[in-house]
């Protein structure tokens, strides 16, 4: 059967709406689901899930048939939370498309790619491939004493305060400075950004939300202007200035690709910076593990990531496909449950259990495959350093008694507040 | 610039210019070469940039540069040899010009 995703040419100069089947509600269950894997709920706001979210993750593997049909009022997909599924969506580009696979929503009639992560291969490739540079082992290499620097000066702004809520004096500004540094964007612009990101995530209406991100949009606009007239170092310039197949980026290109860093660097380091403290601040054994086991240190960053992932990947189904004997018919779409995948007994025994000395297994906390995690290595040197920077100068903390720590809904997973005590 | 010859599993050959310093996983990827995947970027914890160096750059290359890279070499999806490497590990050099690697089958079940 010819279906829209056969008859629509991607292309990420003149993009166009692809304009993809989605269904919604229990109505648009397709027939062929079988009805015991139907489940009708909204994961990323339930409270069963928002109370505690991992433990809600972990539990899914008892709790639930492995391969699940979930049906959303925002829309309906398979949920695989198997390790070695979502490896198999992930590592399988060409069934399991990024194509209209990202939640954001855009205007249609001044639509955008999200690059690279929307672009599927071989195109996907070529936009990687002006970044990857910078964004690789050796290049995040070169960033480490800035980093080392910012994370400094934030930690001795409040070290001697003896409390801070960590979500606003570091989880939000560390990420938020790296990245302007990285991007070629002045630090005083700080203040603003941390605004922004807040307003977009924590807004309370969906007019806040998009009014915050409007005036982000405006501004990565008028600086990609400026770096176009301006080159410098920082990435908005290498992708302002960067070529394809031999031809200069379309406006459109480098705004979607922009746009993209901006929306994938900030909350997913914030998120999982603050998962990692508040659980820091709940074991001061094991934060005197970290302090005692310096060589470590990689390991220990690595179970963290595995242990406290923070977000979900989604793609569209192109072919037909059978998974675990559930057939997946081309048209639907399939999430894969990140976080869950990463607490598979199978893969990981105990997977709550925070073990430093694991078996090295693959994890899922940057996905994997040709769309695997730009910022992977920026994210793990932030995680480190700040971990190296933050046990040197306090390194017994707590959690401020009496307060309650919520979960924010949404696509990212991490508590509202983690309020800190030394 | 250095050069390296690909050789993927059903023969066929790319050539491609690799810098100095680069790592031979990289000059796959920026010249789309197939065979390498290569998802963890370079970080030597995925095992997916797995190649076989050809017989007569063997010595030159040298074996795993680390016990970390032996581990994974274990845990590659098509047979280990003795001249498997991740190359992600192999770092171009001028006495590298030339060198020829060999791709295996699959780089992931």
């Amino acid at each position: 059967m010819t279906t829209a995703i056969d008859t629509y040419v991607q292309d990420p100069a003149n993009p166009k709406p692809p304009n993809l089947p989605r269904a919604f509600g229990r109505d648009q269950v397709p027939r062929h689901v079988p009805p015991e894997l139907v489940r009708e709920f909204n994961l990323m706001s339930s409270p069963d899930f928002l109370a505690e979210p991992y433990e809600f993750m972990a539990a899914m593997h008892k709790t639930m048939p492995p391969i699940i049909y979930n049906v959303s009022p925002f829309g309906n997909s398979w949920l695989l939370m198997k390790h070695p599924d979502c490896l198999f969506v992930l590592r399988h580009a060409e069934t399991f498309r990024n194509i209209d696979a990202t939640p954001f929503p855009r205007d249609p009639n001044d639509y955008f790619f999200f690059i690279p992560q929307e672009i599927d291969p071989p195109n996907h490739r070529k936009y990687r491939n002006i970044v990857d540079p910078l964004f690789c082992p050796a290049g995040i290499k070169k960033l480490e004493g800035m980093i080392r620097q910012r994370a400094i000066d934030l930690i001795e702004g409040f070290a001697m305060q003896g409390e801070c809520q960590f979500t606003t004096a570091f989880g939000r500004p560390f990420p938020v400075s790296i990245f302007l540094d990285v991007m070629g964007l002045p630090q005083d612009m700080r203040p603003t950004f941390v605004e922004w990101a807040d307003g977009m995530i924590h807004g309370e209406t969906a007019e806040e939300r998009g009014a915050a991100l409007a005036k982000a949009v405006a501004y990565l606009k008028s600086a990609i202007a400026e770096k176009r007239a301006k080159p410098d170092n920082g990435v908005i310039s290498l992708i302002a200035h960067a070529a394809i197949d031999g031809r200069p980026l379309s406006e459109k290109e480098v705004f979607g690709f922009v746009c993209f860093l901006f929306i994938g660097g900030l909350d997913t380091v914030y998120a999982t910076l603050n998962n990692i403290w508040l659980w820091l601040a709940q074991h001061p054994d094991r934060v005197q593990e970290i302090i005692s086991r310096p060589k470590d240190i990689d390991d220990i960053v690595e179970e963290l990531l595995r242990r406290f992932s923070v977000t979900f990947s989604g793609r569209f189904v192109s072919q037909d496909i059978e998974i675990r004997g559930v057939q997946i018919r081309k048209g639907e779409r399939v999430i894969t449950c990140l976080p869950a995948a990463n607490f598979d007994p199978e893969v990981f025994p105990n997977p709550l259990e925070v073990n430093f000395d694991r078996p090295r297994k693959t994890i899922l906390a940057f996905t994997v495959g040709v769309h695997s995690c730009m910022g992977g290595h920026l994210a793990r040197m932030e995680v480190k350093v700040a971990l190296q920077e933050w046990v040197k100068r306090i390194s017994k903390f707590s959690l401020k008694p009496g307060e309650k720590i919520t979960y924010k809904p949404g696509g990212v997973v991490g508590p509202n507040s983690v309020p800190l005590v030394w | 610039m250095p050069r390296v010859t690909y050789v993927e599993h059903n023969g066929t050959k790319h050539e491609a210019e690799v810098p100095i310093g680069e790592n031979v996983m990289r000059g796959a990827l920026y010249n789309s070469v197939p065979g390498i995947v290569g998802e963890c970027g370079g970080a030597c914890s995925c095992a997916t940039c797995h190649c076989y160096v050809d017989d007569r750059w063997a010595s030159k290359v040298g074996g795993p540069a680390s016990d970390i890279e032996k581990d994974l070499l274990q845990a590659v999806a098509s047979p280990a040899k003795s001249t498997s490497r991740l190359s992600c590990q192999i770092v171009m050099t001028n006495d590298l010009d030339g060198l020829v690697v060999h791709l295996p089958e699959k780089q992931y079940d």
